[in-house]
């Protein structure tokens, strides 16, 4: 422990609560310094003093959640210099965006951090997703007060903000694909019967894609929607803790426990049940058997800074080796040909192609059972998923779990629907959305007519 | 006495609580409906489209109304270009050979197809879908000549029905 400070008396520095060393420490000596670089430390609070070396592993989580974390920190760092560069006009847009790409020093390379980040931080959300459920990690273990199941719900709602916000960027730049995606987006809303037009007219502000579309999309982008985020993710990272850490470590606990000795209440739990008195009770085997557990300062906050900057240099490559696209100025007179929307939409595309049917003379529109109802039931499937899965609490924290197999399959199965449906729509389409090889040519077809 | 007191302790947290929740129910509710808009700026939807010896026999597309308009010498009609199945504009593609084909009860000569980019729709010359996701036809619009200047106009807020023609003097 460091000595305390001359201008310190001794009496202060013993009492308890405070700590002598104020700085962060990245090599503690003892247990207690390590507790402290926690306790003392703004950007460290929300981690816990100790963590179970199981849930630290490369290859049970993956760290996805971290990585997901790491994109939206960049995103919002990236979207500051750009929302001081971008005019959200209609007339203006367009050569602001331009003026990012090709005139203001780094604004390239700025603009595809962006870019890249959205597009990876849906894919890493929805891989997080993946991973949680395989490894069956909704599922309630061996503390109590546990509730991972809502924390799936708030990952699922995270999952459907990430793709809102990007959708509501993908306007911003005001080119030929902004509109056409936005037009097609909007009208997918405009199926729903009776109300359709209504929500069309409310998400865009009228009844053209114009000046009052982009201020609300804009507004949604930049404020509404990531201050919806951050606020679920500080609540999604917040039940984590409240609910014992990953679910591995209910594992670990549970295999102790014919093992074990008297179960203790411990330090790093308690600290947060304290007010409420529902803290999760975790074997003290799990938590202070020196060979289970390792300080989260520095063997946490190692992994997660390898995570982290991991995340921040590859996004950095990759941003200056790929330039982001700007289309043509947006023309609502001319609908390119093919029109695609984002990658992560396109298997939407591809199913509301393929689900108009006529039943009796009454025809329901492809856009509304597949761009309404089939997106509603697979979102509605995830939430109530938590209380269907009914292997026992053993099976929690365990890739491809015994008793899970058939629902794994089942949810596999629809992964990779979505995963081929992506595919085929982002590779195989071609104009007037036929579908061509890749290594096809397209015929070609005039711009206008 | 006492008991009397604690129902109105009681009644005036409920109150309070009462008066809360109406209050940020009240703004929460007039903040939202701000969001609709009261005036349209759109574009009107009576659009003069020219004087009606302007337009070629056969097809014409007006990309700003994206609207086809069909001329047989004097008799006009007017096919919206707007797909039924996601709003994408549908593009016209020349028959190889024009047919005349019965629609609602007259003959119509068919000179194009439409096909729509987003989804790959198809429809006949006349609007009908012939393929692919769009749940209608497309619509058709109800065209006059204007008292004042002689030009066409349309009426896009005005669908017709498929044998709906003007004729022009």
């Amino acid at each position: 422990m460091a000595t305390p400070a001359k201008n310190e008396s001794p009496e202060t520095a013993s009492a308890p609560g405070v700590r002598p060393n104020r700085l962060w420490s990245f090599k503690p000596r003892s247990d207690r310094e390590a507790g402290d670089a926690v306790v003392s430390n703004f950007a460290l609070h929300w981690f816990p003093a100790k963590v179970s070396k199981p849930s630290l592993d490369w290859t049970y989580s993956y760290w996805l959640g971290t990585i997901s974390a790491a994109l939206f920190l960049l995103l919002v760092l990236s979207g500051l210099p750009l929302l001081f560069l971008y005019v959200p006009s209609v007339e203006r847009a367009y050569a602001s965006v331009k003026d990012i790409e090709w005139v203001v020093t780094f604004g390239s390379w700025i603009r595809s951090v962006h870019r890249l980040s959205a597009h990876l931080m849906v894919a890493a959300v929805f891989v997080h997703l993946v991973r949680v459920f395989l490894t069956g990690a909704y599922k309630n273990g061996s503390g109590r007060g546990q509730r991972r199941e809502w924390n799936w719900v708030i990952g699922v709602a995270l999952l459907l903000l990430t793709l809102f916000l990007s959708f509501t960027g993908y306007l911003l730049p005001w080119d030929q694909l902004a509109f056409w995606a936005v037009t097609v987006g909007t009208n997918i809303a405009a199926s729903i019967p009776w109300i359709g037009a209504q929500v069309r007219e409310l998400l865009i502000g009228g009844r053209n894609i114009d000046q009052p579309t982009l201020i609300r999309f804009y507004a949604l982008h930049v404020i509404v929607l990531p201050g919806l985020l951050g606020a679920l993710f500080a609540y999604h990272m917040w039940r984590v803790r409240r609910d014992g850490g990953l679910a591995r470590v209910d594992r670990v606990a549970t295999l102790r426990e014919k093992a074990a000795d008297e179960p203790v209440r411990t330090k790093t739990y308690t600290l947060l049940g304290v007010a409420s008195g529902v803290a999760p009770t975790i074997r003290t085997a799990s938590l202070e058997a020196r060979d289970l557990t390792v300080n989260a300062v520095p063997d946490l906050v190692r992994r997660a800074a390898v995570a982290v900057l991991g995340t921040f240099a590859v996004i950095s490559v990759l941003a200056s080796l790929i330039r982001s696209p700007l289309e043509e100025p947006a023309n609502p007179l001319v609908t390119p040909n093919p029109a695609k929307a984002p990658w992560y939409f396109l298997w939407l595309q591809e199913i509301v192609t393929d689900t108009t049917f006529t039943v009796g003379g009454f025809t329901v529109n492809g856009a509304f059972l597949g761009g309404v109802i089939l997106p509603g039931l697979l979102v509605a499937a995830l939430v109530a998923w938590p209380w269907l899965d009914r292997s026992p609490a053993g099976a929690a924290g365990v890739w491809f779990h015994g008793s899970r197999r058939r629902q794994n399959a089942v949810f596999l199965a629809a992964v990779l629907a979505v995963v081929v449906l992506t595919i085929v729509g982002t590779f195989l389409r071609g104009p007037s959305w036929q579908l061509f090889w890749p290594w096809q040519a397209w015929p070609d077809i005039p711009a206008r007519i | 006495m006492s008991e009397d007191k604690g129902d109105r302790r009681e009644f005036l947290v409920k109150l309070g609580i009462g008066a809360g929740v109406v209050g940020i129910g009240t703004q929460a509710a007039a903040s939202l409906r701000s969001l609709l808009p009261n005036v349209s700026y759109d574009a009107p939807t009576t659009v003069k489209l020219g004087l009606p010896a302007d337009f070629p026999d056969g097809m014409k597309f007006l990309p700003e109304q994206r609207l086809f308009v069909f001329r047989e010498g004097k008799v006009f009609h007017a096919v919206s270009a707007v797909c039924t199945h996601l709003g994408c504009t549908v593009r016209a593609e020349a028959l190889p050979r024009p047919e005349t084909v019965e629609v609602a009860g007259g003959a119509l000569r068919l000179t194009h197809g439409f096909a729509c980019p987003c989804h790959g729709s198809r429809y006949a010359g006349d609007g009908k879908v012939v393929s692919g996701p769009a749940p209608r036809p497309l619509a058709w619009y109800h065209l006059s000549v204007s008292p004042d200047d002689g030009q066409l106009v349309v009426d896009l807020a005005q669908e017709v029905g498929r044998d709906f023609r003007l004729t022009t003097a």
